[in-house]
C-alpha cells in the first residue's frame, strides 16, 4: 500500500478542562476526497482546524507529505480554504479575490491574469472576473471562494460546510460541481459536514464523528451497510431499532416471530437491539413464500412520492413498531390500507446486532 | 514498554508565525503606548494626592484635610445634586423628543434630528455664554427668572442641559429605534390601553437605553468645567475646584485629591453604563420584525409642540451667541460689527488660537484615527498574548471613566517631573495632541471593535491559507472595509479636539493657545463679547467638517455601492 499523504496521530485539544477531540488518528491518501461527518460539537471543525494549523492540537502529530506540520502556522503549511461563509472579500472584485494568493507570489501580471482567467472557467463563471462578490448568488460565490483557494494550487483542499448556507437545489447541483472539480485535479479533499446525504453522495471515505472521537472510518456502503455502531447506525440514514433476544446463534426471537440473521458475537440468551433499515423490510402482502417472515398488521400509511412509509405493528411483532418503505409501484399491486394484515420479509443479511443498553448520544 | 501508554504524550508548542510576532510586537507597542499617555500619568496623580508640596510621603494627610475644610466639601454635594437634576432635566427632555423622532408621526423629523445635534458642534463654554446674555445681569430675559441669579447652580444646571442633550439624544433614539414590532401587535390583540403598551413594552424595551443616556449625562455634567468656570459664580464644583487649586493656588497635591474624589463617581458611572450597553445590545433578537409608527393626532400634535420647542431653546441659545459675538456693545448698541472676530483687542484670544485649535484638531484626527484603528485592530485579530489582548482593551476603556481635568492634571505630574525624559513634551502641541487622544480613546475604540467585529472572521484564515502577510490583508481589504467607521472616528476627534476645555486647559502653553482655552480666558478677562465670537467660529469650523465629512461619507458610499450590495 502506498503511504498517506496526510498521517493525523493520537490528535487531542483541549479547552480547558473540555476535551473537544480525543486520541484521533487518520490516514488521508494523495487524491481522496474524505468527508467528517458528525453532529454539531462532534469535534470535526476542531480536528480541521488543527489540521490547517488555525487552532493547533494540544496533543498529537499531524504529517502532510512525509513533513511534521504539527506545530507549525497556517502560512507555513500547504492548503487552500472554503469556508461556509465565503469569506470572500468584498471590497475586491471576483478577478483580485481569486488573484489575492496569487499576488503575493511575485508572478508576472499576465501569469496572474491568465491562471485567473483559467480558473473562472474552471468554475463557469468566465464572464464574471469584474464583478464583486455582492454580484452572485449564494452558489457563484462559493465558487469563487473554491477559484481562490485553488489558485495556489494547494496540496490539500480543505472545505468546512461549504454547502450549509445555500438553498437545497444549489446544493445539489454544487455538490457534483465539486466533486467533478475534485475529480479532475486529483486534489487531496477534507469536507465537513453535519448531512449525512452531502457525505455519501461525495466523499470516498466518511469519518464519523462523536463526542471528540471517531466512530467509524469507511467508504460510504460500509458506513451505510456495515455501521460499526449503534450510533452510527442510528446517524446515517433511516433505522428501525428493534429489542430482541438472541436465542441461539445466528437467530432472534423477535415478538413473536424468531428471524435468522447471520451477525454473531453475542452469547446466546443476551438481550440485543436489531438493526434493519426501513428498505430492507420487503412487503410481500398475502402472499408468504419466504424463509425469515412474519405478519404484522399495517398501523399507518404515508404517502412520500416514489414510496409510501409503512408503519406496522402488532401480529407477531406484538408490542413492537417497525417502519418499512414500501415502492410506490409495488404499493399499488399490493393496495394496502390501514388496519390491513400483510406478511414482511426481512433478508438474515440485512439484520445487524448492537448490544442493548446504549444511551443515545 | 508499557509505561510508554502511560506516559502523557508531549505538549505541542505551536510556532510562531512572522505575523503573529508582528502583531504581538504591535500589541506590546499599543499597551506601552497607552500605559505611557494614560495609565502612568493616573497612577503619578494617585501618588501625588499622598505627598505634601515637597514630594514628601505624607499618607492621607491630604484627604484629612480635605475633608475637614467645609469650603472644600461642599463642592461634593453641589457637584451631586447639580448634576442630578441637570441629568433629571436632560433624560425628560431626551426621551421624548427621542420618542418624538421614532415613534411619533410628526413632519420635519430630519431637521429636528439636525438641530438636536447642533450643541456637539459647541464647546460647553458657549451655553453657558450665550445664557449670561439671556439672563445676566444685563440679560434680554432677565425677569424670567423672578430675581433669582443666573450665576450660579441655575446657569450651570441650564448650560448643562443645553450640551449634553444630544448625547443623550443619541443613545435614547438608538434604544427607542430597536422595537419589535411584534410586541406591539400582542400587546395590541390582548385589548391593552396605549398607556399600558408603553408602560409594559416601550418602557422595557428602552431601560437599558435610559440607564446608559442617564449615567452618561451624569458623568458629562459632573466631570464638566466649562459651564460652571463661566456660569457658576461662587458657587463651587468639583471640577472648578481642581481648576482653582491647581491654577490658581498652585497646590497641585490638593488638585489631585479633588481629582480623586471627582474620579469616583465617574468610575461608578463607567461600570454602570458598561452593564447597562451589553444587557442593551442584547435586548433585541434578529427575528425582531421592525416597528411602523401609524399617526395618531392628538399625541402627534403633543410631540410636536415639544420638539418644536426643544428646537426652539436650542436655535435661540445658538442664534443669541451668534447675536452677542456680532452686537457692537450689549445691551446698549445693538448694531452688526464683526470687530469681536478681531480678537487683537480682547485678552486671551488670537487668530493665532484659532489656528492652533486647527492644527491640533487635525493632527489628533489623523494620528487618534490612525492609532485607534491599528489598536483596535491588534485587540481583536492578533491571536496570541490573549492576556495582554484583554489588558490592552481594558486601558482603552479607562479614559471613558477619567475626567479630563483629572486626565490634564496627570499629564502635567507624569510630563512635568524633571527626570522624566518626555518632559520636551510639555508646553508643545504634541502634549494637546496625545492628551486629546487619550480623552476621547473610548468611544472611537469601541467605534473601531464594531466595526471589526462586522466583518468575516475567516478573512485572516483565509489571508494566511494564502500566505499573505496580515498587513496587506489590513490595508487592502479590512481597513478599506472599516473607511466609513474611520471616517466617523476622525471626525469625532476633530470636533472634540475643537471644542475640549477640560483637559488641556492645564497643558496649553503661550505658544499653543486654544480657541476653547481663548474662549474661557477672554470670558474671564471680562471680553465676553469677542469669547462668543471665539465660540462661534469653533461652532463654524466644527459644522463645515461635519458637512464635510457628510459630503465625503455619501461620495465614498455612492462609489462602494457596487461591493457593497445596495
Amino acid at each position: 500500500m502506498t503511504t498517506p499523504y496526510l498521517r493525523v496521530r493520537n490528535l487531542t485539544k483541549r479547552f480547558g478542562d473540555f476535551t473537544a477531540l480525543d486520541d484521533v488518528s487518520i490516514d488521508l491518501y494523495q487524491g481522496e476526497f474524505v468527508c467528517f461527518l458528525g453532529p454539531s460539537g462532534c469535534g470535526k471543525t476542531t480536528l480541521l482546524r488543527a489540521i490547517s494549523g488555525l487552532d493547533i492540537q494540544t496533543h498529537g502529530t499531524v504529517e502532510q507529505n512525509g513533513h511534521d506540520i504539527s506545530a507549525l502556522p497556517p502560512a507555513k503549511r500547504d492548503f487552500g480554504i472554503v469556508f461556509q461563509s465565503y469569506a470572500l472579500f468584498q471590497n475586491l472584485t471576483v478577478a483580485r479575490n481569486i488573484a489575492y494568493g496569487l499576488e503575493n507570489r511575485k508572478q508576472p501580471k499576465e501569469a496572474i491574469r491568465r491562471r485567473v482567467q483559467e480558473l473562472l472557467e474552471l468554475i463557469g463563471l468566465p464572464a464574471s472576473g469584474n464583478k464583486y462578490p455582492s454580484q452572485l448568488s449564494g452558489g457563484q460565490q462559493q465558487r469563487v471562494a473554491l477559484a481562490r483557494a485553488l489558485a495556489v494550487s494547494p496540496g490539500l483542499l480543505l472545505l468546512d460546510e461549504p454547502l450549509s448556507a445555500l438553498d437545497a437545489k444549489v446544493r445539489v447541483y454544487l455538490r457534483d460541481e465539486i466533486k467533478a472539480l475534485q475529480r479532475r485535479l486529483g486534489i487531496t479533499t477534507i469536507m465537513i459536514t453535519h448531512d449525512q446525504e452531502e457525505a455519501i453522495s461525495m466523499a470516498d471515505r466518511i469519518v464519523v464523528m462523536r463526542a471528540g472521537k471517531i466512530e467509524q472510518i469507511g467508504t460510504p456502503l460500509e458506513i451505510y451497510h456495515q455501521p460499526a455502531s449503534l450510533f452510527v447506525a442510528e446517524f446515517i440514514g433511516a433505522m428501525n431499532l428493534l429489542p430482541a433476544l438472541l436465542v441461539q446463534q445466528g437467530e432472534i426471537q423477535l415478538g413473536q416471530t424468531r428471524l435468522a440473521c447471520t451477525v454473531n458475537g453475542f452469547a446466546p440468551g443476551t438481550a440485543v437491539q436489531a438493526a434493519v433499515r426501513p428498505e430492507d423490510v420487503v412487503c410481500t402482502g398475502r402472499t408468504n413464500g419466504h424463509a425469515n417472515s412474519f405478519r404484522a398488521e399495517v398501523r399507518d400509511l404515508e404517502f412520500m412520492g416514489p414510496f409510501f412509509w409503512l408503519s406496522l405493528s402488532g401480529g407477531e411483532l406484538g408490542e413492537h413498531r417497525l417502519r418499512a418503505q414500501l415502492p410506490s409501484q409495488r404499493a399499488r399491486e399490493l393496495d394496502l390500507r390501514p388496519r390491513d394484515s400483510t406478511h414482511l420479509h426481512i433478508p438474515a443479511e440485512h439484520i445487524r446486532l448492537f448490544p442493548e443498553g446504549y444511551s443515545h448520544g | 514498554m508499557a509505561d510508554a501508554a502511560v506516559l502523557a504524550p508531549p505538549r505541542i508548542r505551536p510556532r510562531l508565525s512572522r505575523d503573529e510576532w508582528l502583531m504581538g510586537g504591535g500589541l506590546c507597542v499599543l499597551a506601552l503606548y497607552l500605559a505611557i499617555t494614560l495609565l502612568v500619568p493616573l497612577v503619578i496623580m494617585l501618588a501625588k494626592s499622598m505627598q505634601d508640596r515637597d514630594g514628601v510621603f505624607v499618607s492621607l494627610a491630604n484627604f484629612i484635610k480635605y475633608f475637614t475644610n467645609p469650603a472644600l466639601t461642599g463642592a461634593i454635594g453641589h457637584s451631586l445634586w447639580v448634576s442630578a437634576l441637570a441629568t433629571l432635566i436632560v433624560i425628560a427632555l431626551a426621551f421624548g423628543y427621542a420618542y418624538a423622532l421614532t415613534r411619533g408621526c410628526i413632519p420635519f423629523k430630519g431637521f429636528f434630528r439636525l438641530v438636536a445635534m447642533a450643541p456637539l458642534l459647541a464647546p460647553s463654554l458657549l451655553s453657558a455664554i450665550a445664557l449670561i446674555y439671556l439672563f445676566g445681569n444685563q440679560g434680554a430675559l432677565k425677569g424670567w427668572l423672578f430675581g433669582e441669579s443666573i450665576y450660579g447652580p441655575i446657569g450651570i444646571v441650564l448650560g448643562s442641559v443645553f450640551w449634553t442633550f444630544p448625547h443623550a439624544l443619541i443613545i435614547l433614539i438608538t434604544a427607542l429605534s430597536t422595537a419589535d414590532a411584534r410586541l406591539y401587535e400582542a400587546s395590541e390583540s390582548l385589548g391593552a390601553s396605549r398607556w399600558r403598551t408603553f408602560a409594559t413594552v416601550t418602557l422595557p424595551g428602552a431601560r437599558y437605553g435610559l440607564i446608559s443616556a442617564i449615567f452618561v449625562v451624569f458623568t458629562l455634567v459632573i466631570t464638566d468645567f466649562g459651564v460652571p468656570k463661566v456660569i457658576g459664580g461662587q458657587f463651587n464644583m468639583l471640577a472648578t475646584d481642581i481648576y482653582k487649586q491647581v491654577v490658581g493656588q498652585q497646590n497641585f497635591q490638593m488638585g489631585a485629591v479633588v481629582s480623586l474624589i471627582l474620579l469616583l463617581p465617574a468610575v461608578v458611572a463607567f461600570f454602570v453604563e458598561r452593564w447597562a450597553q451589553s444587557r442593551q445590545s442584547s435586548a433585541v433578537s434578529s427575528r425582531a420584525v421592525p416597528y411602523h409608527t401609524k399617526p395618531r393626532p392628538v399625541r402627534d400634535l403633543a410631540l410636536l409642540g415639544l420638539v418644536s420647542l426643544v428646537a426652539l431653546v436650542i436655535l435661540g441659545i445658538l442664534g443669541m451667541a451668534a447675536f452677542a459675538s456680532l452686537a457692537k456693545l450689549w445691551p446698549y448698541d445693538l448694531s452688526l460689527t464683526l470687530r469681536h472676530y478681531d480678537f487683537n483687542t480682547a485678552d486671551g484670544g488670537s487668530w493665532t488660537a484659532y489656528g492652533n485649535s486647527i492644527e491640533m484638531a487635525f493632527y489628533t484626527a489623523v494620528l487618534g484615527s490612525l492609532v485607534v484603528f491599528s489598536g483596535a485592530y491588534l485587540v481583536e485579530k492578533t491571536r496570541i498574548a490573549k492576556p495582554l489582548r484583554t489588558a490592552t482593551h481594558l486601558l482603552a476603556l479607562i479614559p471613558m471613566a477619567v475626567p479630563g481635568m483629572v486626565l490634564g492634571l496627570a499629564y502635567i505630574f507624569f510630563f512635568n517631573a524633571p527626570g522624566n525624559p518626555l518632559n520636551f513634551l510639555y508646553g508643545s502641541m504634541a502634549i494637546l495632541v496625545l492628551a486629546t487622544i487619550a480623552h476621547f480613546y473610548t468611544v472611537s475604540h469601541l467605534t473601531a471593535l464594531t466595526a471589526l467585529k462586522q466583518l468575516d472572521p475567516e478573512f485572516e484564515s483565509v489571508s494566511a491559507s494564502l500566505k499573505t502577510p496580515f498587513y496587506r490583508t489590513a490595508w487592502r481589504v479590512t481597513a478599506p472595509m472599516c473607511l466609513p467607521a474611520i471616517l466617523d472616528i476622525a471626525i469625532y476627534f476633530f470636533v472634540n479636539a475643537m471644542t475640549t476645555v477640560s483637559a488641556v486647559v492645564f497643558l496649553y502653553s503661550p505658544a499653543t493657545t486654544l480657541a476653547s482655552v481663548a474662549v474661557l480666558n477672554m470670558d474671564d478677562a471680562g471680553d465676553t463679547a469677542p469669547a462668543a465670537a471665539m465660540a462661534m467660529l469653533i461652532v463654524l469650523t466644527a459644522g463645515a467638517v461635519r458637512l464635510l465629512h457628510a459630503g465625503s461619507s455619501r461620495w465614498l458610499h455612492q462609489r462602494t455601492q457596487a461591493w457593497r450590495g445596495c
